[in-house]
C-alpha cells in the first residue's frame, strides 16, 4: 500500500495553515524517517496539534507543496493511510461505555471481527494495567487512567505510524517511564514510527531519534536531539573533576588555553571553552597541571537549553548563535 | 468503498450510548405511545358508548368518498365511523412518530459527539466518510422505524379488539396500511433523518442542531402527515408510488450528504 521506495514516514514541505487571517503554521518542512521516534516541541499555541490534524487529513492546509504520509499524498490518499495510523490527541472517550467497549469499538474500525477486537482490547488493557477495571464505565476513571486508555486506543490497529499528542500529560512518573520504554522497544523491534508532541523535554531527549522545535508556526531547528542542542547552544562545556582531597581554584583552569569561563560547583569545576576545537588542547593542559584529576568530561548542551534558546529567540530578536543553522530551520546533521 | 461490519460497529456504539441513558429515551418513547394508544382507545370507546353519536359524525364520514370503506354487510353508521377513524384519521400519526423519535437522535449524531469531544477521535479512524455518515444515519433510522413498527403492532391489537365488534369483522391492517408502514414510513423517516444528520455535521452543538433540524423538519412533516388521510383513501398503490418517490429522493440526498461531508469542516467547528 505504501511506497516502499521512500524511507520517509512523513514528508512535509511548505505547510501553511491560516486561522482567521493569522497563520498558525507558516511554511513548515518536516522529514521523518520510518522507524524514527520524532518529537515535535514547541510552546503552547505553537501549532503542534494543528500539525497532527493536518497530517491525518482531518484539517485542510491553507497551502502546502508536499504533504506525504506513508508514501501517500494527502488528502487523496487519506483512506489508504488511516488504517496504518493510530492517533491520540486531547479528546474524550465514550464515557457511557466500558473501557473494553471503547477499545474494542476502535479495533473494529480497524477491521477486526468482534471477538478478535475484544481480545485486542484486553491485551492493551492488560498492558496499561487497566484489565481489572475493563468492564467499568469510563466516566468513573481518573484523568491518568483515561489518558492511558486514549493511548491504548491509538494502538489497537497495530499501526505503523503512531501520533501521540502530549501522551504523558496526566500520567504518573512510572507510567510515563513505561510508555517511553514501550515506544523505544516497539520502534526498534517493529520499525514503528512515532510522532510525539510534548513539553517534557527530558523525556523527549531520551526517547527521540529526531526532534523539531516549532515556535510561532515556524520550525526553528530539526535533527537529532544532540545535534539540535549543539547547534542552538553555542557554548562548549567540560567538567573537570579533581581527585578526592585535591583543591583546584577555578582561576587556574580559566588561565588555560581556550577557557572563557570557570566556576566551582559541587565536587567539580565547570569550564566553558571557546569552541569544540579548543577542547583537546585544554584537556592536555589540564592534565599537565600539578593536580590529581578523576577526569575531564565533555558536557554537551541539553535539549532543554536548546529549546529555551530557540523559543526565546523570536524572529527579529538578537541572534544568540550567529554561526549555527538552527534559527533558519535548516536541517542539522547528527 | 463501504464496509458494513464497520458501520455495524458504529451503529451498535451509538445505540448503546443512546439507550444507556433513560432520560434521553423515555420521553421519546412515552409521548408517541400515549398518542398511539390513547387516541384510538378514546375514539373507539366513545363510539361504542354512544353509537348514536356517530350520526353527529356525519360530516366527518361524509368528507370521505364511499369507496373509502369496503362493502361490509350490515355496517352501521357507528361501524363506518370506526373504520374511517382507524384506517384514515390516525394514519398521519404513524408518519410523525418515527420523525419525533429520531429527530433528537439524529440531531445528536455528529453535534453531540462534537459537544462531548469524542468526534475528533472518530475522524482519525479508518472509517470512510460514507461509513461515518451512513452509520450515523442508521443509528437514528433503525430505532425510529423499529419503534414505529412496535407502535403499529400495538395499534393493530387495540383497534381490532375494540373496533371489530363495531365494524362487524377483523378489518385491520388494510392493504394501504402495509404500504404505509413498510414503504412510506421508512422512506419518509430516512429523508427526515438524513436532513437532520446533515445539519448535525455543521452545527456547533446538539441544541443548535435540534433547533435548526426541528424548524426545518416539522413544517415538512406537518404537510406530509396532513395529507396522509387523503393519500390513504386513494389506494395502497398510490402510497407505494409516493414511497418510491421518497426513496429516489433519499438516494439523491444521501449521495449529496456523503459527498459534501468534509472532516476538515467538522473539525474547524470543534469547540
Ligand atoms: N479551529 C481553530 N480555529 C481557530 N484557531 C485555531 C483553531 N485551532 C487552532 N487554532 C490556533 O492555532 C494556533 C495553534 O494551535 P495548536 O492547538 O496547534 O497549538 P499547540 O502547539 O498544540 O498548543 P498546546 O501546546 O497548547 O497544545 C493557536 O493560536 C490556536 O489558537
Ligand atoms: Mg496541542
Amino acid at each position: 500500500m505504501s511506497d516502499p521506495g521512500s524511507g520517509l514516514a512523513v514528508e512535509v514541505r511548505g505547510l501553511t495553515r491560516v486561522f482567521d487571517a493569522v497563520p498558525a503554521l507558516d511554511g513548515v518542512d518536516l522529514e521523518i524517517p520510518r522507524g524514527a521516534v520524532f518529537g515535535l516541541l514547541g510552546p503552547n499555541g505553537a501549532g503542534k496539534t494543528t500539525t497532527v490534524r493536518i497530517l491525518n487529513g482531518v484539517l485542510d492546509p491553507t497551502r502546502v507543496d508536499v504533504l506525504r504520509v506513508l508514501g501517500q499524498d494527502l488528502p487523496q490518499g487519506a483512506d489508504l493511510v488511516r488504517p496504518q495510523v493510530g492517533v491520540q490527541t486531547d479528546t474524550n472517550l465514550y464515557d457511557r461505555l466500558s473501557a473494553r467497549a471503547n477499545l474494542s469499538l476502535f479495533a473494529r474500525f480497524y477491521g477486526l471481527a468482534k471477538k478478535a477486537a475484544d481480545q485486542r482490547a484486553d491485551e492493551l488493557l492488560d498492558m496499561f494495567g487497566l484489565l481489572p477495571r475493563a468492564a467499568e464505565r469510563v466516566e468513573k476513571f481518573s484523568k491518568g487512567m483515561k489518558q492511558k486508555l486514549l493511548i491504548a486506543r491509538s494502538l489497537v490497529g497495530a499501526p505503523s505510524l503512531v501520533y501521540l499528542d502530549e501522551p504523558t500529560a496526566g500520567l504518573d512518573p512510572e507510567a510515563s517511564h513505561e510508555l517511553m520504554s514501550y515506544i523505544r522497544t516497539v520502534s526498534r523491534a517493529q520499525h514503528t514510527t512515532f510522532f510525539i508532541t510534548s513539553h517534557r523535554l527530558d523525556e523527549m531527549e531520551d526517547v527521540c531519534t529526531k526532534v523539531a522545535v516549532l515556535a510561532g508556526g515556524v520550525i526553528r531547528a530539526q535533527g537529532s536531539p544532540a545535534a539540535v542542542a549543539r547547534a542552538a547552544v553555542p557554548r562548549v562545556r567540560v567538567h573537570v573533576t579533581p581527585a578526592p582531597g585535591v583543591r583546584i581554584a577555578p582561576g587556574e583552569l580559566l588561565a588555560l588555553p581556550g577557557a572563557t569561563h570557570a566556576e566551582s560547583l559541587d565536587g567539580y569545576i565547570a569550564v566553558d571553552l571557546r569552541s569544540v576545537r579548543a577542547v583537546p588542547e585544554f584537556v592536555r593542559a589540564a592534565a599537565a597541571l600539578p593536580h590529581d584529576l578523576l577526569g575531564v568530561a565533555d558536557v554537551p548542551p541539553t535539549l532543554q537549553e536548546a529549546y529555551l534558546a530557540l523559543v526565546g529567540s523570536q524572529p527579529g530578536a538578537p541572534d544568540p548563535a550567529p554561526d549555527t543553522a538552527a534559527q533558519t530551520g535548516t536541517e542539522v546533521a547528527s | 468503498m463501504i464496509r458494513f461490519s464497520r458501520i455495524r460497529a458504529l451503529l451498535a456504539k451509538d445505540l448503546a450510548e443512546t439507550f444507556s441513558t433513560a432520560q434521553i429515551v423515555m420521553p421519546l418513547i412515552i409521548v408517541p405511545l400515549v398518542v398511539v394508544v390513547g387516541y384510538p382507545v378514546a375514539f373507539l370507546l366513545a363510539i361504542k358508548a354512544a353509537p348514536d353519536a356517530a350520526n353527529g359524525l356525519k360530516d366527518f364520514i361524509g368528507s370521505f368518498p364511499a369507496s373509502a370503506v369496503p362493502a361490509i354487510p350490515g355496517l352501521t353508521a357507528a361501524g363506518r365511523a370506526a373504520y374511517i377513524g382507524v384506517v384514515y384519521l390516525f394514519s398521519g400519526f404513524f408518519l410523525i412518530v418515527p420523525v419525533m423519535f429520531s429527530t433528537v437522535i439524529a440531531a445528536n449524531s455528529f453535534a453531540g459527539e462534537k459537544e462531548r469531544r469524542t468526534l475528533e477521535g472518530l475522524l482519525y479512524t479508518p472509517l470512510t466518510d460514507g461509513e461515518l455518515v451512513l452509520g450515523k444515519i442508521a443509528a437514528s433510522f433503525l430505532p425510529a422505524v423499529g419503534f414505529a413498527w412496535v407502535c403499529f403492532g400495538i395499534y393493530t391489537v387495540i383497534v381490532d379488539v375494540l373496533g371489530a365488534p363495531l365494524v362487524g369483522q377483523v378489518f385491520f391492517p388494510t392493504m394501504n396500511w402495509w404500504a404505509l408502514m413498510f414503504l412510506l414510513v421508512p422512506a419518509v423517516a430516512l429523508f427526515v433523518i438524513s436532513v437532520v444528520v446533515m445539519i448535525s455535521t455543521r452545527a456547533r452543538g446538539f441544541q443548535e442542531a435540534n433547533a435548526i433540524g426541528g424548524s426545518i423538519v416539522l413544517p415538512i412533516i406537518g404537510v406530509v402527515a396532513a395529507q396522509a388521510s387523503g393519500v390513504m383513501v386513494l389506494s395502497a398503490g398510490v402510497v407505494a408510488a409516493i414511497a418510491l418517490a421518497f426513496v429516489l429522493l433519499d438516494v439523491l440526498l444521501l449521495s449529496v450528504i456523503v459527498g459534501a461531508f468534509n472532516r476538515s469542516k467538522v473539525v474547524s467547528y470543534l469547540p
